[in-house]
């Protein structure tokens, strides 16, 4: 099979990555790249667990077919952090405790992040209905929400 | 020390949850990693009459195939003891596993699965428990002659018994009657099942895996592997949720014969469909209630007929139904009670632990009962329970005595946050005295 | 390894010439979030993989008498366009009760029409809003009702050479509603939606539409109760009448999502409740 070379930026940083056509960007980033951030939970949309940010938006990286990813620009978890620095997002659910088995926590954050961009003080429903894509099996649904409105309040 | 106590703490291994570093077993990618996927059956039940997985084999970038003659120890595992890891005959459910490919990546796997030749003999499957234990339902275990666990030889019906229900029945001014039932359910843990194995420099066997309960499972596995134990290197630890589902072994025995075979990392993954419809899965329960209660609201015995649902193999399914039927009165004295329990083989996926453990089925149904119970004697719902609730040094089913009942406080609060104003008179009942 | 061919053009030309090449041995992507989940579980073996989202069809434009929507406008901008939801309310609560802000992002109208899904939220919108859609093929091209478009689940006279490429939604007045049920509030496919549009001429109803989702094999236009609306005083009892015929017209099966039960007894609901929440609703004028 021919495989095609892929170049977008991750993270910030332009990468080049040989892909073949059938793959998605949760395969090239955790299987070519070791970007291990983005989780596979489902592979069919359903779960959230594997969405990063495209262009600064939320999409699942399970249902995006990598090539067409050329040229644009993916955020994942291992993105969030300036400078070993960790995003007040990533301070308020490692100290609220927003995850039991933390499977879905890169996710979580990443959508947390482009709600918090467009609406820097969301209600409670405003949160629940953003964040509604994405499944916390273990249940911390409460402390995620709490966690964010922290954020939104300035506490980090 | 002291400034820690009472406090509540970030989590030890939080910082790797936040920043994605943390590495689930999914995460772990090895230098000439191998992959590995099942041929299942398509069928519910039947009799497998040929098997050619030649031109799987001859697909390029395969490495082999594995089947039931793979296997160097035993082909069995499961909670019971009773499930092959790959099927060589009688097909029990849809799904089972009957051999698996073993390639370079998943694509080809899947290319070489299309390509095996299997021909199995259908047989007319049961689906229902009590279809099961008519006479004449079709087998799920070859070479029995019912689809009834045996407790012991010969005995289908676990009985727990605490004074005598007839005398109980006798003393009741009211006799109330209820059939519930609970659903399937799936553990759906967020990561699905996943094993990575390879052999280490000194030979040993290694595997990165999602369980829930090593020891369990590393007992299962030595048996399969024909391996001592210390030469099998079992990492766990790090798992994306399980609920009673990783209590079973769903990849490790997979990735570990392939391992084992063919020298080279493997990793085997089900997707998330694959786990959904093939997995074990919490059992379905059908509870038969008969309680007599008197006019003031006191439980005095309460006859409980239960069924569970094992599916087609054993799993944790003969001690659920035990535990289900321990605490099918939930958590009221009641000084005369009889559980006849019985688990059945139907040829469905497995049934296995689940959160609770088979105690919220007996539970819940239960409280369905209570519900019914205080309908016909017109009182309070809260009434009812709060009379009957355990107090310390009552007694359970299983003539446990019950100590540190916290039943009448769990309901003061309940009530307390649902808004509800209860009467002083239930207000100033505490567990600690009846 | 799979065998797959991928084009990305930037021209309609070439998108079609391609179609015409691999006919229905290519696939088009668009948004993925329903190709994929076929793709990744091995349901589609297609030999070409022809990606749309670079032929610049994703916008909407407001021309005299219908709004001109690009096929791969996504689902996330139709639920925020001022056009949107000035011109077709109706159609934005339809996309802004779609799957969730990751799927919205990705998916797009073009998709939610060629995939042809009973429950297509957008499509039941787009039904009651007499849209149609442009279809696009080496050879011609050609508009066709969306109320001729669907066959059955997932089948649609959509020829494999075939793109869609904009969707024209008629600039007419009334005033519309869309409901759905789901088994919950996020994330979730319509146990059954309902669409309606009233148009009023005083206090008599000048015409009606009154479409239906996951109530049939494909998205349903319930005619014989929008006729019994059509020249009439619209009252709570024509109302209750027009549910219960909306219903009867209906043929829902019982899957993993509800009962064919459940679905008759919480649709006729949805339809009243549909049709009285718009009788409130301010007057779309074009
Ligand atoms: C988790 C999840 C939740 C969802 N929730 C909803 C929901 O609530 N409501 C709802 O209606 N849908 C829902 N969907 C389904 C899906 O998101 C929509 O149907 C979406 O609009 C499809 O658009 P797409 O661009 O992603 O389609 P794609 O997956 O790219 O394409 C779908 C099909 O249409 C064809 N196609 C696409 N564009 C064109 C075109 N321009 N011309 C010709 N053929 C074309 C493709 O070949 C393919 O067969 C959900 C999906 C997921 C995964
Ligand atoms: S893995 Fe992408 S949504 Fe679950
Ligand atoms: S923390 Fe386990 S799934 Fe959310």
């Amino acid at each position: 099979m021919k495989q095609q070379v892929l170049t977008f930026i991750l993270n910030g940083e332009e990468v080049a990555v040989l892909v073949t056509p059938t793959e998605t960007l949760l395969d090239v980033l955790r299987e070519r790249l070791q970007i291990t951030g983005p989780k596979r939970g489902c592979d069919d949309g359903e779960c959230g667990a594997c969405t990063v940010l495209l262009d600064g938006e939320p999409v699942r990286s399970c249902l995006t077919l990598a090539l067409t990813v050329e040229g644009r620009t993916v955020t994942t978890v291992e993105g969030l952090m300036v400078k070993g620095e960790l995003d007040r997002l990533q301070k308020a659910f490692y100290e609220r405790g927003a995850f039991q088995c933390g499977f879905c926590t890169p996710g979580m954050l990443m959508v947390a992040k482009s709600l918090l961009a467009k609406n820097p003080n969301p209600s409670r429903d405003e949160i629940r209905s953003y964040m509604a894509g994405n499944l916390c099996r273990c249940g911390s649904y409460e402390e995620i929400i709490e966690a964010i409105q922290a954020v939104a309040a300035g506490e980090y | 020390m002291t400034q820690y106590v009472g406090q509540a703490m970030p989590r030890y291994d939080g910082i790797g949850q936040v920043t994605g570093t943390t590495k689930y077993v999914d995460d772990i990618v090895l230098p000439g990693m191998l992959y590995a996927k099942c041929l299942r059956s398509p069928v519910h039940k039947g009799i497998i009459r040929h098997l050619d997985l030649s031109a799987a084999e001859r697909t390029p970038g395969v490495v082999g195939v594995l089947t039931a003659q793979d296997v160097p120890g035993q082909n069995i595992y499961g909670a019971s003891g009773d499930q092959p890891v790959f099927n060589p005959d009688h097909i029990r459910y849809k799904g089972e596993r009957i051999a698996a490919v073993v390639a370079v990546d998943e694509d080809t796997c899947m290319e070489a699965l299309e390509k095996v030749k299997l021909e199995i003999e259908e047989q007319e499957p049961v689906f229902d428990m009590f279809e099961a234990m008519k006479p004449g339902a079709p087998i799920v275990r070859p070479g029995t002659t019912h689809n009834l666990h045996e407790y012991m030889p010969g005995m289908t019906t676990r009985v727990i018994k605490l004074g005598d229900v007839e005398q109980g029945f006798a003393e009741a001014d009211l006799i109330i009657e209820g059939r519930y039932q609970t659903t399937q359910q799936d553990h759906a843990p967020i990561e699905p099942h996943v094993s990575v194995a390879y052999l280490d420099p000194a030979n040993r066997l290694v595997i990165h895996t999602v369980s829930q309960c090593l020891y369990f499972h590393l007992s299962q596995l030595v048996r399969v592997f024909g391996l001592p134990m210390s030469q099998i290197r079992y990492i766990g630890g790090t798992i994306g949720g399980g609920f009673g589902g990783k209590n079973d072994i769903h990849a490790d025995h997979v990735a570990g014969l392939a391992a084992l075979k063919f020298r080279k990392p493997v990793k085997y993954r089900e997707t998330r469909r694959e786990d959904l419809r093939y997995s074990g899965k919490r059992g379905v329960f059908v509870m038969e209630y008969k309680t007599g209660v008197k006019k003031d609201g006191r439980l005095v015995a309460n006859h409980i007929k239960e069924y569970h649902d094992t599916g087609a193999y054993g799993g944790f399914s003969a001690y659920a139904t035990e535990k289900c039927g321990m605490f099918a009165s939930g958590p009221y004295w009641i000084p005369n009670i009889l559980v006849e329990a019985k688990t059945i083989y139907t040829n469905k996926v497995v049934s296995i632990s689940m959160r609770g453990f088979a105690i919220i089925n007996g539970q819940s149904t239960m409280e369905i009962q209570m519900g019914k119970i205080a309908e016909a004697l017109g009182m309070d719902p809260w009434e009812l329970r709060f009379i009957n609730a355990w107090r310390d040094g009552d007694m359970g089913a299983s003539r446990y005595i019950v100590r540190g009942a916290g039943a009448l406080e769990a309901m003061k609060k309940a009530a307390e946050l649902a808004g509800v104003q209860l009467p002083a008179h239930l207000m100033a009942m505490s567990s600690r005295r009846r | 390894m799979r065998e797959v061919l991928y084009y990305a053009p930037t021209e309609l030309t070439e998108a079609t010439a391609i179609l015409a090449d691999h006919r229905d041995k290519a696939a088009v992507l668009a948004g993925g979030t329903d190709l994929l989940p076929k793709l990744n579980y091995y349901e589609v073996k297609p030999h070409a993989l022809l990606y749309i989202g670079r032929l610049g069809l994703s916008s909407i434009h407001n021309g005299s008498s219908a709004l001109t929507i690009g096929a791969t406008t996504t689902t996330a901008d139709l639920a925020t366009h001022h056009l949107v939801q000035q011109y077709a309310p109706a159609l934005a609560q339809a996309a802004r009760l779609s799957g969730s802000v990751a799927i919205q992002n990705a998916a797009t109208i073009g998709g939610n029409i060629a995939n042809a899904s009973p429950a297509a939220d957008l499509v039941v919108a787009l039904l009651a809003l007499d849209a149609s859609v442009r279809l696009l093929s080496h050879s011609g091209q050609r508009d066709v009702h969306l109320a001729d478009f669907f066959l059955g689940p997932h089948l649609t006279i959509l020829q494999p050479d075939e793109l869609i490429t904009q969707i024209h939604v008629p600039l007419s007045p009334g005033k519309t509603e869309f409901l759905k049920l789901g088994r919950r509030k996020g994330q979730t496919l319509a146990v059954v939606s309902v669409a309606v549009r009233l148009q009023l001429d005083g206090d008599l109803c000048h015409d009606a539409r009154i479409v239906l989702g996951s109530m049939a094999p494909t998205p349903l236009r319930c005619r014989t109760a929008e006729h019994l609306l059509r020249g009439q005083k619209i009252t709570t009892d024509l109302i209750h009448q027009a549910a219960t015929q909306a219903i009867a017209e209906s043929s829902p099966i019982t899957d993993q999502r509800a009962t064919a039960w459940y679905r008759k007894k919480a649709g006729e609901a949805l339809v009243q409740r549909a049709l009285l929440q718009a009788l409130d609703k301010k007057e779309v004028r074009p």
